[in-house]
């Protein structure tokens, strides 16, 4: 019998890997709750606030919300299942496997992004349920496609993340303290041309940050974001999205070299 | 055995005492400095100034940016008093304690209120810290007057989230996790204390739901005495947030005495 190839191997490792996230999820899927209590009561707060600014900013708040949502499920579920790993001892066992960490950590992505759009599908529901209705959208079906493309882009944050919770022991507190820190710096509820010039640069060095400009410029008539308009934010969303993407894998490798070097992983 | 060893019982000082210098370091996981720099430095800091964006993005004003950042500052309490101290019980059920917890002969007031004394301060830090941010980025104005009320506002308001924490740590045990009832309480008073809005512009059972939250009181307090308002009508405020401080903390012992019967009966409650 021939040996199943390398390529066999790690495809197999994001299936096994993403059939285990759905399975867990489906067993206890109460975890969708708290990552969706925020989002919600944000919306809301939002959409209080933005009462009798226009209809055009109820927008702002579901597209806020939605990401929000996001966050909570795929950067809080990529990062926290490598500390749950590193809790139940199989943290080791999961890195010395002939399979690049990675494909492991690939396949729980790919379902907290699926259940993040299931999270920004219900916080959506919810705000047109207390709006009377849903946003003044010109193209609904583009908005649909680049808000998938916009969870695409916080997953790819959400690997890095991922990749440096294999060395921090502080997963958790990154998660709670950089939660608002970067909903302002990617300007998840409003415009980042809002916050001081020389916040720009580290704002751009964030994926969301450009494909939420771009979502903004496609469904609010009027937007002032970047100057540079959507081509060049969605250009830059997607590049640095591929960016982030390689980076990761170059992370992903150089961890799993040092933590299998150094010995010292199952320490918590 | 001894006859004075069965009948031992730890005093109440001693449980008290024991409590609140053990549960930061154990259950509440308080004694870390990312803990502490995250939430009495960071969090009120991200969260004010993320909300003041969205209130200046709506249109609001000075006048409203700075209701919002007193609001935020005050409402941040939220994750120390309420949050952690209501995971508590996770902790000891994830950690295998609650067992020895449910079977030990402490006073459960010594207990409970020992575990909340260092929440309480931690709490009293961070409204604090978040007055000074809001005082600095958005030009709200503390008069040296008014000192003395806020100072009493805040700490009346320390202890009445973190009783009210304790009681949602009570309803917790009944549960399978409190994370969900955590992040609820987290959250909820952003829209019903009167946070980023005034209460009056939600609709009246909203209205009546946040009437029932502590952080409502104690932020209504907080702003009256900013506002230099008479000591009789912030008086009055106290006696509220007072109210509140005691109904949660007698409706947590309550609350615990009644599943630690049922847990001893089942011996199933305990478990995670």
């Amino acid at each position: 019998m021939a040996l199943p190839t390398a390529e066999y191997s790690r495809s197999r490792s994001t299936y096994a890997s993403l059939r285990l996230s759905v399975l867990q999820f489906l067993a206890d899927p109460q975890w969708l709750v708290p990552s969706m209590i925020a989002p919600v009561i944000f919306a809301l707060v939002s959409f209080e606030l933005f009462r009798g600014a226009g209809p055009y900013y109820l927008t702002y708040a579901i597209l806020g919300a939605g990401m929000m949502s996001m966050w909570g499920q795929t950067l809080y579920g990529s990062g926290w299942a490598t500390g749950q790993d590193r809790e139940f001892g199989t943290l080791e066992p999961t890195l010395q496997a002939p399979t690049p960490y990675i494909y492991v950590v690939l396949g729980r992505v790919l379902w907290n992004v699926i259940s993040g759009l299931i999270g920004g599908g219900i916080v959506y529901a919810v705000i047109v349920l207390v709006a009377g209705g849903p946003p003044a959208l010109a193209d609904p079906l583009a908005f649909a496609l680049l808000f998938i493309f916009v969870m695409v882009t916080l997953a790819s944050v959400g690997v890095i993340f991922a990749a440096f919770y294999v060395y921090t022991r502080y997963a958790g507190f990154i998660q709670n303290i950089g939660e608002f820190a970067f909903y302002i710096g990617t300007g998840c509820m409003f415009p980042v041309v809002l916050l001081p010039f020389v916040t720009n640069p580290i704002s751009l060095a964030f994926p969301p940050t450009w494909a939420l400009d771009a979502l903004r410029y496609l469904s609010i008539p009027g937007y002032q974001g970047f100057g540079w308009g959507f081509w060049v934010d969605l250009g830059g969303a997607i590049a640095t999205t591929l960016a982030y993407l390689s980076i990761a894998g170059l992370v992903f490798h150089r961890v799993e070299r040092h933590v299998l070097e150094e010995g010292n992983l199952s320490q918590y | 055995m001894t006859t004075s060893t069965l009948l031992y019982r730890p005093s109440f000082w001693r449980t008290f005492w024991t409590n609140a210098v053990m549960a930061p370091r154990t259950s509440l996981g308080f004694m870390r400095v990312d803990f502490v720099i995250g939430t009495v430095f960071v969090v009120p800091l991200t969260q004010m100034v993320f909300f003041a964006f969205v209130v200046q993005l709506g249109g609001g004003g000075a006048t409203e940016i700075a209701y919002t950042a007193v609001g935020n500052a005050v409402a941040t309490v939220t994750y120390s008093s309420v949050f952690s101290v209501c995971q508590t019980t996770d902790s000891e059920k994830q950690q295998g304690t609650m067992e020895h917890l449910l079977v030990t002969p402490a006073n459960r007031f010594a207990l409970y209120f020992g575990r909340g004394l260092i929440p309480i301060l931690v709490s009293l830090a961070t409204v604090a810290v978040g007055l000074i941010y809001a005082v600095l980025l958005y030009g709200v104005s503390i008069p040296l007057a008014v000192l003395p009320a806020l100072s009493i506002s805040i700490v009346l308001m320390a202890f009445a989230m973190v009783g009210f924490g304790l009681l949602l740590g009570g309803v917790a045990l009944y549960l399978r996790t409190s994370i969900i009832l955590g992040n609820i309480f987290l959250f909820v008073g952003l829209l019903l204390s009167g946070v980023n809005f005034p209460l009056s512009s939600l609709p009246l059972p909203l209205q009546w739901a946040g009437d029932a939250l502590p952080l409502t009181w104690g932020l209504a307090a907080i702003r009256a005495a900013l506002s230099g308002e008479s000591l009789g009508s912030i008086a009055i405020l106290w006696g509220a947030v007072g109210l509140a401080a005691l109904v949660s903390f007698g409706a947590a012992v309550t609350l615990w005495k009644i599943f630690e019967r049922r847990a001893l009966a089942t011996g199933s409650i305990a478990r995670f």
